[in-house]
């Protein structure tokens, strides 16, 4: 990361705290603190995507954060972040179990196998009905404490545990952890001839994404303070992907350009509901097959292409032209 | 409960529910097979068969013979537009294939909902009443699909094994380039694979909102099965989609009956990850590695 970067990104996350001071009726921050809790799912997922696995499980784990959190708190009585915590645990715990064995399987495998896997979780949230309420959900999810209970306290709430999770991601993601990881996804035997405990790696990664991905759950079910089998389908995983494969897939800018284009373009489109899945749908079509490294990719290759062109080109850009005109 | 009537109403509950299933995942075997593509668009076109169904059989009156391979066959003509504009960019593309289909899924599901509004809607059934076979009563709905399932699943075998454009197409699947130096044009046999792939997906789509019933959302079951059976049998397999059907077909049907839907939808995946996790190319197929 260069210098520039470095003060372009304090001064967004300078202007992103200062948000409830600038935007006075309240929109703003509605949906900047659904953009910092979909940022929680989509860096999250981007971990588990850096070690080469799609996972379609993701809003199932999310769920599972979000009704131990919900459950913890309104059942058991525990404190709130004690209950957030919770729900941290709980998806960690169960990937930590199922982790060694989902992860040894390829590619294609394991997106099918994730994506059954959050249907039978979206199963189990529909029919424990004595624990989660079943379809109707659980209504009354009290505001976590006096201190996040007003729209401003809600969103610097998400917004910090947003950064600390995009914190926590970058720094697995870069130095010795983040070489490690990409030579898991590029290259696994190598890997493995290398030392690199590979299966670890992965499952570990995989635990600290779930567990992510559980504060959000609860942190979603504090702010709408509701929650329902309807919000962890394969659409919410689906739409986590979504974002990283808009963004980008190798960079973790990727999920947080990602996440907050998919937050602000359906609520952009508000009137046309039906409208606004047919041009996702349009959307995901048309950047898998021009642009498959995301807009992050996109950037940097128009950045070359015009650093090539401001130097006046160098021999071997030339060359095709030169031997063109011949 | 484990009367003969029971037993027989699960056995030719099995057997169409498995004739359906068949169908569904054969379409998207031969997608994967073939193309290298996987198909998450697949219960959207079973969802255009009902409603071409809806049509054709219950609007404007054709027979019902004719009606449902009329159906699937105009599903299929339509689907080479998005063959055209979407599929053609995604061959021997499997990871970008996923989430564009999975887009263009999102995009005629709702389209749907657009043209034809959410409420669910029945397709006017073409038999009722049963039959009597040798002092047994069978519902003649059901026997109808299995009748037109087993000829289409025969027409397909011919096809595949008998002619020289099903041993084009067999040749494609085993080695694209190779396919390609033996005078093979393949872009041709990609259509055509497609063609039959969408068209058994129709069809198959439009006997399953005539049992249960047509919705623009009815698309995610048959999607799920399509995997289900899939896994089963081995990705690109077709001996393996047929064995993977008729197995989930019967499981589903014998369970729903004495169990109920919901344990049958837990243990059909349930079983189906153990599976993966042991054995994840499928009872019928081979390992990635082992394909020469």
């Amino acid at each position: 990361m260069t210098l520039v970067m470095r003060i372009a990104g304090a001064c967004l996350v300078v202007l992103a705290a200062a948000l409830p001071f600038i935007d006075k009726d309240g929109f703003g921050v509605t949906v900047g603190t659904i953009i910092a809790l979909n940022m929680i799912g989509a860096t999250s997922l981007h971990l588990i995507i850096r070690t080469g696995h799609v996972s379609l499980a993701h809003a199932g784990f999310m769920g599972i954060g979000g009704y131990v959190a919900t459950l913890t708190l309104m059942r058991l009585g525990w404190p709130f972040p004690l209950n957030l915590l919770a729900g941290a645990i709980a998806p960690a715990c169960l990937s930590l179990l199922i982790g060694p064995l989902l992860l040894r399987l390829q590619g294609k495998y394991f997106v099918l196998v994730t994506f059954m896997l959050g249907e039978i979780l979206r199963l189990a949230f529909l029919q424990w009905s004595s624990l989660t309420g079943g379809a109707n959900g659980i209504f009354g999810v009290p505001a976590p404490g006096p201190m996040f209970s007003s729209q401003a306290g809600f969103y610097w709430l998400a917004l910090g545990s947003s950064l600390l999770c995009i914190a926590i991601v970058a720094r697995m993601l870069t130095g010795n952890m983040g070489r490690i990881i990409d030579s898991v996804r590029d290259s696994e035997r190598l890997a493995q001839c290398a030392g690199i405990p590979v299966l670890q790696v992965k499952v570990a990664a995989f635990v600290l994404a779930t567990g992510l991905v559980g504060i959000q759950g609860g942190l979603t079910a504090h702010y709408l303070q509701y929650i329902d089998p309807g919000a962890f389908t394969s659409v919410q995983s689906l739409s986590f992907v979504v974002m990283n494969v808009i963004g980008g897939m190798r960079s973790l800018f990727g999920p947080i350009i990602g996440a907050t284009f998919m937050t602000i373009l359906p609520e952009l489109l508000r009137g046309y509901v039906e409208m606004q899945h047919v041009i996702f749908g349009l959307i995901l079509i048309a950047v898998m097959a021009a642009m498959p490294g995301g807009v992050v990719d996109a950037v940097n290759r128009a950045r070359q292409f015009l650093s090539r062109r401001t130097r006046g080109g160098n021999l071997d850009s030339n060359l095709p032209r030169v031997v063109a005109r011949q | 409960m484990f009367n003969a009537a029971t037993i027989w109403q699960v056995v030719v509950n099995g057997a169409s529910l498995s004739a359906i299933y068949v169908l569904v995942a054969l379409g998207f075997t031969l997608l994967f097979g073939i193309m290298r593509v996987v198909n998450f668009a697949h219960g959207a076109f079973a969802m255009l068969g009902g409603y071409a169904l809806y049509y054709f059989w219950g609007r404007f009156g054709v027979p019902y013979v004719i009606a449902v391979p009329l159906a699937a066959a105009f599903v299929a003509l339509v689907a080479l537009i998005a063959e055209g504009l979407v599929f053609r960019w995604f061959y021997q593309r499997m990871f970008e294939s996923m989430i564009a289909l999975l887009g263009l899924n999102l995009a005629l599901v709702y389209s749907a909902v657009m043209i034809w509004d959410v409420s669910e809607r029945s397709i006017p059934p073409a038999f009722s009443g049963l039959i009597e076979v040798g002092g047994l009563l069978l519902p003649k709905d059901r026997l109808m699909v299995i009748c037109i399932a087993v000829v289409v699943l025969v027409s397909f075998w011919v096809f595949m094994t008998r002619t020289r454009q099903g041993l084009a197409m067999r040749a494609t699947a085993q080695d694209l380039e190779i396919a390609e130096t033996q005078g093979i044009n393949t872009s041709v046999t990609y259509r055509i694979a497609f063609l039959i792939a969408i068209f058994m997906t129709a069809l198959a789509g439009a006997l399953y909102a005539q049992i249960y019933s047509l919705s623009p959302f009815m698309g995610d079951r048959p999607l799920m099965v399509a995997f289900v059976v899939v896994i089963l049998g081995g990705m690109g397999s077709i001996p393996g989609a047929a064995l993977g059907g008729v197995i989930l077909g019967f499981t589903e049907s014998f369970l729903a009956t004495f169990y109920g839907a919901s344990v049958s939808s837990f243990v059909s995946f349930g079983v189906v990850i153990a599976l993966l996790i042991v054995r994840p190319w499928g009872l019928l197929g081979t390992p990635d590695g082992a394909r020469a």
